[in-house]
């Protein structure tokens, strides 16, 4: 080999590069994996940056030595570029091996940091609701407009026709009597059933019709737990040819099954009614117990749903309505104690105080 | 009424247990609410049907129980022994009234010896909850419990004159009746009098002056037919529901007056010893005709769907007491028997054969189907609003239609001014305040805010869908309208947390309303600030639709926050919601979408504070700029920097063109000459 005093030698270069390297070791270690804090793993992330410009970056040792490698003797440059690269390949997979356990650390921390507690209400208004007698009245009318029944409604102050004459009730009946219905300065009476709308309706569509008319009723009861002088009903009406109490006893027993369950049963007993005859009391089977007997049934059973019959002959020749050729069936259920009934509410005056309290108990 | 079960089985032999009785009379339309072992016997509280006065005795129950049996009743016997004198060569009976008392009977029986009944006859009377007194008033209860018959038996020494005069109270007349009290009677009561006062109010309770007592040696027994109205109306007024009162109120049996009165003397003559008239004075001037009704066989199955032969027909109706007069093929004709005051059509006797055949006979079926059911036009709509106003965190109230006299609010436009002329008042209130109908929803909510502030809870927000009333001209029957009525007060709660974001203002409950319209796919309400009686100065405002007023909102007027000692701002709202649904609903189309993007500008203008939004959002609209798309309120701003009197508002305008993207410079030739407009019609500066 020759003696060029110029030329370099591959121990020339890993010396250069071991002494500028001296410190790494020290300086990499300070760094730790993990940190106290965020902040402090991202601020050592940033010295690690500043070490791989420092140790790898294009003015570090290495890449000077790098450079110099050209003027080795060519038949030991591939020894120097060896040595050189897995000198290299040592500081950047120390870099590296660092690198990663800072920022696995540190996307940890983030993690942590940004996790939420699932279980917190969610963000919405609270939200109000519905009058439980809206919310019945609406499954009534659904269950009946399915069944192929017109809703309808009308005045809530009466005359005595609509009010009485045309319901078969005649003067002098106790249901007249100031003592049980209101009436105005005017003489008009407070519509003390939805019956009257059977009459409106007849008028309006004449026969063959089917129509329920759910609505604001008015009798002069003090109020008590089971009173209140002004209360809801649903008053129903099926007018067509061939009309039958059978077909009476379906539409109700399919009502009762759609509201209650498909379990439940239907009573008819005999009763009195002046706009019906015959006319029929109706109980259905205890939703709670089913049979034998239970608080809610006052241990009987059966629940009083409401009156039914066929159509008195007065009150169809009241709306002109042909005797002879129509026949139809009536029916009236109180809206506020179905309600009662089935949310057990032991006080109906409740629902005309509007306590919030108790109208967000139903849905 | 309570029915002994060893009583009835001596009118009937029947074989049924008492529960079994229960259920029997039940289905047939007499109730059986509970049966009770008492005594050796059982009694069944059986409830009657009003119009059923017949069934309320001991044989009215047994009629109804050889139908169900197929058996008869053993009507009881009265044999009248030793009976002596004509009762008008003791007494004299008038009957002024005949309308009101188409019948009356009197028998004397004279030279009783008053005692306690014997033990059975106690037993009977207090096996029915009844106290016994001495043996001639026991027999005369002991009558109407089994034949239906109230009776009364006077003292004939203490009727002056030896005279029954059946008219109607004169003025200022008064009774003490057998209870102790005496009673103010008016000129349309019934009573029976002597030749000088009352000596009973007819058909209700007798007088204590001529009462029975142990002195008594001669009685006068009364068997009478009265006007149930009559009764019913005396009874009422004195507050006296006796068990005569009862049975008359609903129609006692005219032809059944001799049975009892019969029945009654003979027990008297047995029991209590005397000796009876031969006859009784028995002044019944106009007897009533006989009531016939016919049925066709067929109209009971056209009618219950019950197929019931003839021969069973006639033998349920027989049994019940008509009488076959004619028998054709399509027709049979009854005779109704007088204790049944209820029928009187042929629907009326098929009931009697449905119930004795029985209900639970009849078929389980929907009527065929041939209509198409439909809800009320409106109906969509409320269920909208409805779930608009309650998804806003709105509970729905609903409260009595009647409120009292207040001139604190003005009404819906519809209502025009409030007078109290126009107040629909009622005549019987059950509470005397409340004796109008409401012509506003609003009292009855503010009623129900106190109520919950006064439980503690002071964040309430509640909506009402209601009618108002408003009187007529006279005669004429007073206008309905429906409202929607809305309140708010305290913080804006959301779902689950304990506490309020917020206090809310006037804007939520805009906001809410708007809701609402919007849900129901009407046309914007427009908003003005206005005069409003109800409501505070500066926060009330008239809300109408094209024009036409249709309601007001705003902050409720402090004065009457005061009264109802609210301390914290309501907020309230009332439209006319008749109105409302009769506006046409918006069509809804789809336009195409935009293919270029918008420019925004936003400018804040600075101006007087008077000037509304509303006006300048109106002006900017007014201007007709090619590509200007429309200006949209961005927020307010008062305070440090601003002059008294002035506020800004920032208002951001989008401009956009079909065809292309706007460049900048092209809509700051828009925009520019557009504020120019603004602020010159304003008086305003750009900030």
């Amino acid at each position: 080999m020759s003696g060029d005093r110029n030329q370099l030698r591959p121990e020339d270069l890993i010396g250069a590069i071991n002494a500028a390297y001296g410190n790494f070791d020290r300086e990499i270690e300070r760094l730790p994996d993990t940190s106290e804090s965020l902040e402090a793993a991202e601020k050592h992330l940033r010295e690690l940056q500043d070490l791989r410009i420092k140790y790898l970056g294009k003015k570090s040792e290495l890449a000077t030595q790098k450079k110099l490698i050209r003027s080795i003797d060519p038949t030991r440059r591939g020894e120097a570029g060896s040595n050189i690269q897995k000198f290299e390949q040592t500081i950047t997979q120390r870099i590296v091996d660092k690198e990663q356990a800072l920022k696995h650390f540190i996307e940890n921390a983030r993690v942590e940091r940004e996790s939420i507690d699932v279980t917190l209400p969610g963000r919405r208004p609270r939200p109000g609701h519905l009058h439980p007698i809206t919310l019945m009245r609406q499954r009534i009318e659904d269950i009946f407009v399915s069944l192929g029944y017109a809703v309808e409604d009308d005045r809530e102050i009466e005359t005595d026709f609509y009010n009485f004459d045309a319901l078969n009730i005649p003067e002098g009946h106790p249901a007249r009597d100031p003592q049980d219905t209101f009436y105005t300065t005017d003489g008009f009476a407070l519509r003390s059933q939805t019956s009257t709308v059977q009459i409106h309706a007849m008028q309006r569509r004449g026969a063959p019709v089917r129509m329920i008319a759910p609505g604001r009723v008015f009798r002069r009861d003090t109020p008590d737990p089971t009173h209140n002088p002004m209360f809801y009903q649903v008053e129903g009406l099926c007018v067509d040819r061939g009309i039958t109490m059978a077909h009476l006893k379906g539409t109700l027993a399919e009502f009762v099954q759609r509201l209650f369950g498909l379990e439940t049963k239907t009573r008819f007993r005999p009763s009195y009614f002046p706009f019906t005859e015959p006319s029929a009391e109706v109980d259905y089977s205890c939703f709670s117990c089913g049979g034998p007997g239970c608080r809610i049934c006052k241990w009987s059973g059966w629940i009083e749903l409401g009156g039914s019959g066929m159509v008195h002959p007065n009150v169809l020749r009241a709306a002109n309505v042909d005797t002879e050729e129509f026949t139809g069936f009536a029916f009236g259920l109180g809206i506020d104690r179905t309600c009662a009934r089935i949310y057990q509410l032991d006080d109906i005056r409740l629902l005309f105080e509007n306590d919030v309290r108790f109208l967000e108990q139903f849905r | 009424m309570l029915i002994s079960y060893n009583w009835l089985r001596e009118l009937t032999d029947t074989k049924l247990s008492p529960q079994e009785l229960r259920e029997r009379l039940t289905n047939v339309g007499l109730a059986v609410d509970a049966v009770e072992e008492r005594d050796a016997d059982y009694v069944l509280d059986v409830e009657v049907p009003s119009n059923r006065g017949d069934c309320l005795s001991h044989v009215g129950i047994a009629r109804e129980l050889a139908v169900i049996e197929n058996a008869g009743v053993q009507s009881p016997k009265s044999q009248i022994e030793n009976a002596n004198g004509k009762t008008s060569d003791f007494a004299s009976v008038e009957i002024r009234d005949p309308d009101l008392c188409p019948r009356y009977a009197a028998r004397i029986v004279r030279g009783v010896k008053i005692a306690p009944s014997p033990e059975w006859l106690r037993k009977r009377l207090e096996v029915l909850g009844q106290r016994p007194i001495n043996n001639v008033a026991d027999i005369t209860n002991y009558v109407l419990h089994e034949l239906g018959q109230p009776l009364h038996a006077f003292d004939l020494a203490k009727l002056t004159e030896s005279r029954i005069i059946v008219r109607c109270a004169e003025k200022d007349e008064t009774i003490t009746t057998l209870d102790g009290v005496e009673r103010n009677l008016d000129k349309e009561m019934l009573v029976i009098a002597d030749a000088r006062r009352p000596v009973a109010v007819a058909g209700v309770m007798g007088g204590e002056d001529s009462e029975i007592s142990n002195a008594t040696t001669d009685v006068l027994i009364e068997s009478a037919y009265f006007d149930p109205a009559s009764v019913r109306r005396t009874a009422k007024l004195l507050g006296l529901h006796t068990e005569a009162s009862h049975r008359f109120e609903r129609g006692t049996d005219p032809e059944g007056v001799s049975q009892a009165q019969e029945r009654c003397v003979a027990l008297i003559c047995e029991i209590a010893g005397g000796v009876a008239t031969e006859d009784a004075l028995d002044v019944y001037p106009t007897r009533k005709d006989k009531k016939i009704v016919s049925i066709r066989p067929e109209r009971v199955e056209a009618i219950t769907s019950l197929s019931v032969p003839t021969a069973e027909s006639v033998r349920i109706l027989k049994s019940l007491g008509f009488s076959l007069s004619e028998e054709a093929s399509a027709r049979l004709t009854f005779t109704v028997p007088s204790w049944r005051h209820d029928v009187a059509i042929e629907e009326d006797l098929i009931e009697e054969v449905a119930r004795h055949t029985g209900y639970d006979r009849i078929g389980t079926e929907l009527p065929p189907s041939s209509l198409s059911g439909e809800y009320h036009s409106r109906e969509r709509h409320k269920r909208a609003l409805r779930r608009s106003l309650s998804a806003l965190g709105f509970d729905e109230a609903i409260n009595l239609s009647f409120i009292e006299l207040t001139n604190d609010f003005d009404l819906i436009p519809e209502f025009g001014g409030l007078s109290e002329d126009n107040l629909v008042t009622l005549t019987n209130p059950i509470v005397e305040e409340a004796s109008r109908m409401r012509q506003t929803l609003l009292p009855g909510l503010l009623n129900s805010i106190r109520h919950n502030i006064n439980h503690g809870i002071r964040d309430v927000c509640l909506f009402e869908l209601g009618r108002l009333f408003v009187a007529n001209e006279p005669g004429q029957l007073p206008r309905e309208r429906e409202a929607l009525a809305l309140a708010a007060t305290g913080g804006a709660v959301a779902a689950d947390r304990a506490q309020a974001d917020r206090e809310l203002d006037f804007f939520d409950l805009k906001g809410a309303l708007e809701a609402g319209v919007t849900a129901m796919n009407l046309p914007p309400l427009d908003f003005a600030s206005a005069e409003v009686i109800h409501l505070q100065p500066g926060q009330a405002a008239e809300i109408s639709f094209n024009g036409v007023r249709v309601g007001s909102i705003g902050r409720l007027a402090e004065t009457i926050a005061g009264q109802f000692k609210f301390r914290q701002p309501i907020f309230i709202a009332e439209v006319d919601l008749t109105t409302l649904l009769e506006i046409e609903e918006l069509p809804v189309l789809y336009s195409p979408l935009p293919r270029f993007p918008s420019i925004l500008r936003d400018v804040s203008l600075l101006l007087d504070r008077k000037i509304t939004v509303a006006e300048l959002l109106r002006a900017v609209h007014d201007q007709k700029v090619e590509h200007f798309v429309g200006a949209k309120f961005v927020g307010t701003y008062e305070g440090e920097g601003i002059p008294e009197g002035k506020r800004s508002v920032t208002l951001r305008f989008e401009y956009r063109a079909d065809d292309r993207t706007l460049r900048d410079e092209e809509v700051d030739e828009l925009h520019w000459p557009l504020v120019k407009a603004l602020q010159e019609n304003f008086n305003a500066e750009v900030r």
